[in-house]
């Protein structure tokens, strides 16, 4: 509001009025320059420099202290044949499913019981909310203590029905288990409130209007809640997605200490954890930097995927080769059925 | 009101300027004030007391210690504010993975220039050695050291009908075939006992007893040789006499088989004693004893004191470093944090040579120190971390059982064999 008063505050009369021609309207507006300068400088060095330092080091092998020495695109051709590097992305991938999916689907329906909730509403919030204001550390050194090969909560749980225990820190389907269900723990309740944002936003006229045409709850739900929430739902999986491509403090938690920092047998080796290893354990920090603008490229391929599969079909998205797509199917019930139905077809389409 | 194309990019070049600005590129100059001399180490690497007579003033001087206790990863940070080649702290502490400086060492100053011959005599030799590299330039000074012994629970041997007193354990089991032995004596008589927490643990601490490690120092690898062979059979053979405990280390099971009792002897360094028992098992107070390990001396851990270039005073630092680990000082380092002298003349000293209650009143200072003496001292190269990681993680391997060990090793063998490729070391 202020910054807008000054632009058309006497001052800024004066100069328009003044004789001497047009006024200088970068000069008048240095002063709004100057009130977002500090973001924009402090971006400068803090994220843009060492963005491009980044590249620049990722076509360098630097081990931190002594000189760095230009080696072209060797690291990327060193990443592209690593074991390791390729296991760190199947690994991710995995443990980036097995969180996402459970938690979205599960954050969804916490969303529906809290917007349907009577009582207590602000508590069953706050309370879904808090897992992801806890400390990373600490969820995940209980979590540790919970799937612990030997004398973990969940193997003397399953003892004491009989089963047999499960090595969860051990085997790699089993560390996979652990840092995604400690993943899921943290952002359920997360998604849960933005889900339910969402779902506030939905004018309760649709659901009044689709009960009076004798609509169950469940197609209520199928046919109005997720279909009017899909850019909320694009929104919670790129968001997870990025997440979940960076899962690193879980991992670097439960094995860090021990010198490997995948775990046994690497099975919860993430991207993030191996960028890490590689650049601050090795001191190979050309290696690490190639490595994070792998994890970069990455990140935009699934993004557009998750853009793809979920936002891509939405009518009011429809990206001009799907209109070409729709105006070429128009042509051809046309040039099928002759103009009479045509005419149908085109209604058909736009009620789309 | 719109930014112009040009007017942005002035702005974004502008930006770039004020970082490069900022990195301060030429000012070369070490932390603190002009009587300071700025010190960084990690938590529980120095004796407070010690560090906060100096912080009064160093003897010798005009000058006063400015110490920081550096939080997690320390490596990190030190090499952060070398690679900015300014406000670097004058002394900073360097733990047992020294030769990894090495390849840098000309950001540090020679040792000997400052006058390092002169009380050479009075350190372990084997120790000292570990930090001068291979062009024969002293970049580190001794700090503690990590003697190994044979840690175990006097009842349990008692239970199991075995030798009992540690001069008798050491009659019994003067190699680690003899060892086995007795591990398997012990287990037949309490079931479930263990003599190692995992299978990387007993390959660390064989190799720990070697005078040759992965190179030598001519730069030859040696990490497939049969001495690394003979360590990494070993550590197989434990587990598949079921002598582990398949506690992998950083995980809680490793403290829970100290707490539980299921760790019944352990093959450990001198600092295990804190770290393990003594923390994780108070209870067992009275119950370990300490005796020579089968298989012979050996160190593993230890750190180090280096004077970097852009140290404002080097014969300060010098005089400070070699005050605060003199015979007498590293005696008193000992009692807190329990860092083992290197200086064998501490040995003997009062502070150390008291019964240790937790020991059952052993004078366990004896054993260490006939340890650090006899241990015949091994080359570190700046490689050692990278051929030591994959060794580790596929033994790991063999003890969860996803491999076999040949399959293992060989895995082992091919990733040390690209990663030294690229780091240009074969």
């Amino acid at each position: 509001m202020a910054v807008s008063e000054t632009v058309r505050g006497p001052a800024a009369n004066v100069s328009a009025n003044s004789p001497d021609g047009p006024p200088n309207r970068f000069r008048q507006a240095i002063p709004q320059y100057a009130a977002v300068s500090p973001f924009f400088i402090l971006f400068a060095i803090f994220g843009a420099f060492p963005v491009l330092f980044s590249i620049w080091l990722s076509f360098h092998s630097w081990d931190g202290i002594g000189t760095m020495k230009w080696v072209g695109i060797e690291q990327y051709s060193y990443l592209l044949t690593d074991p390791s590097f390729w296991k760190s992305i199947t690994n991710t991938l995995i443990i980036w499913v097995i969180s996402t999916v459970p938690m979205l689907a599960l954050a969804l329906v916490i969303a529906n019981a809290l917007h349907n909730a009577t009582r207590f509403r602000t508590f069953y919030r706050i309370a879904y909310f808090i897992p992801n204001i806890t400390s990373v550390v600490a969820v995940t050194m209980v979590f540790g203590s919970i799937f612990s090969n030997n004398f973990g909560l969940l193997n003397a749980f399953l003892q004491s029905i009989g089963l047999d225990k499960i090595e969860w820190l051990s085997q790699p389907w089993g560390i996979k288990i652990a840092i995604a269900s400690i993943v899921a723990w943290r952002w359920t309740g997360y998604n849960a409130i933005i889900f339910l944002a969402g779902l506030q936003a939905i004018s309760s006229d649709i659901y009044e209007a689709a009960r009076v045409d004798g609509a169950s709850p469940r197609q209520m739900f199928w046919r109005i809640t997720v279909p009017l929430l899909r850019p909320v739902i694009l929104f919670t999986a790129v968001t997870s997605t990025i997440g979940g491509l960076q899962i690193f403090t879980e991992s670097q938690v439960l094995f860090g200490s021990s010198g490997a920092i995948g775990g046994p047998g690497d099975g919860g080796l993430t991207i993030v954890s191996y960028l890490y290893d590689s650049a601050f354990g090795k001191n190979q920090f050309g290696y690490g930097a190639a490595i994070g603008w792998a994890l970069f490229i990455l990140i935009v391929l699934f993004s557009v995927i998750n853009w793809r599969l979920i936002g891509g079909n939405d009518d009011e998205r429809l990206t001009s080769r799907a209109a070409r797509r729709v105006q070429r199917r128009i042509a051809a019930e046309r040039a099928a059925t002759g103009k009479a139905d045509a005419d149908a077809g085109k209604e058909h389409a736009d009620a789309h | 009101m719109a930014v112009t194309r040009r007017r942005f990019l002035g702005l974004g070049a502008g930006g770039v300027a004020a970082a490069a600005g900022l990195t301060g590129c030429g000012s070369r100059s070490s932390l603190g004030g002009r009587d300071e001399l700025s010190m960084w180490c990690w938590t529980g690497s120095v004796n407070d007391s010690l560090i906060a007579t100096a912080e009064k003033g160093i003897a010798g001087t005009d000058k006063k210690l400015a110490m920081t206790r550096i939080g997690g990863d320390y490596k990190t940070k030190v090499l952060t504010s070398l690679a900015g080649k300014s406000l670097v702290p004058d002394i900073i502490g360097i733990n047992d993975d020294v030769a990894t400086y090495f390849p840098n060492a000309d950001q540090f100053h020679d040792l000997r220039d400052l006058g390092a011959d002169k009380v050479e005599a009075d350190y372990l030799p084997w120790k000292w050695k570990l930090g001068i590299t291979p062009e024969n330039k002293m970049m580190a000074f001794p700090m503690d050291t990590g003697p190994t012994a044979l840690f175990y629970r006097r009842d349990v041997f008692e239970k199991a009908g075995v030798p009992t007193e540690p001069a008798d354990v050491a009659a019994a089991a003067p190699d680690w075939d003899s060892y086995i032995q007795l591990g398997k004596k012990v287990k037949a008589a309490v079931p479930g006992s263990a003599i190692t927490d995992n299978i990387t643990s007993i390959f660390s601490y064989a190799l720990a007893q070697m005078p040759k490690r992965y190179m030598t120092a001519e730069g030859q690898y040696i990490g497939d040789g049969d001495h690394i062979r003979k360590a990494w059979d070993l550590a197989v053979r434990v587990v598949k006499e079921g002598l582990s405990a398949n506690a992998q280390s950083g995980s809680t099971d490793a403290n829970a088989v100290v707490t539980n009792g299921r760790l019944v002897a352990f093959i450990g360094a001198v600092w295990w004693a804190q770290l393990g028992p003594k923390n994780a098992a108070p209870k067992t107070k009275g119950l370990w004893r300490v005796t020579p390990s089968p298989g012979g001396p050996g160190n593993r851990g230890g750190s180090f004191l280096g004077i970097t270039k852009y140290c404002k005073d080097p014969e300060a630092a010098f005089a400070f470093i070699t005050w605060l680990e003199s015979a007498k000082n590293q005696a008193q380092s000992f009692l807190d944090p329990v860092l083992f002298p290197s200086t064998p003349a501490s040995y003997t000293d009062s502070r150390l040579t008291g019964p240790d209650p937790f020991f059952g009143g052993q004078r366990i200072v004896d054993v260490f120190a006939d340890s650090a003496k006899k241990y015949p001292g091994a080359y570190f190269s700046p490689y050692d971390t990278i051929i030591g990681t994959p060794l580790s993680a596929e033994l790991v391997n063999v003890e969860i059982g996803s491999k076999s060990s040949d399959q293992a090793w060989k895995d082992a063998q091919r990733q040390i064999n690209r990663e030294l490729t690229r780091a240009g070391a074969i």
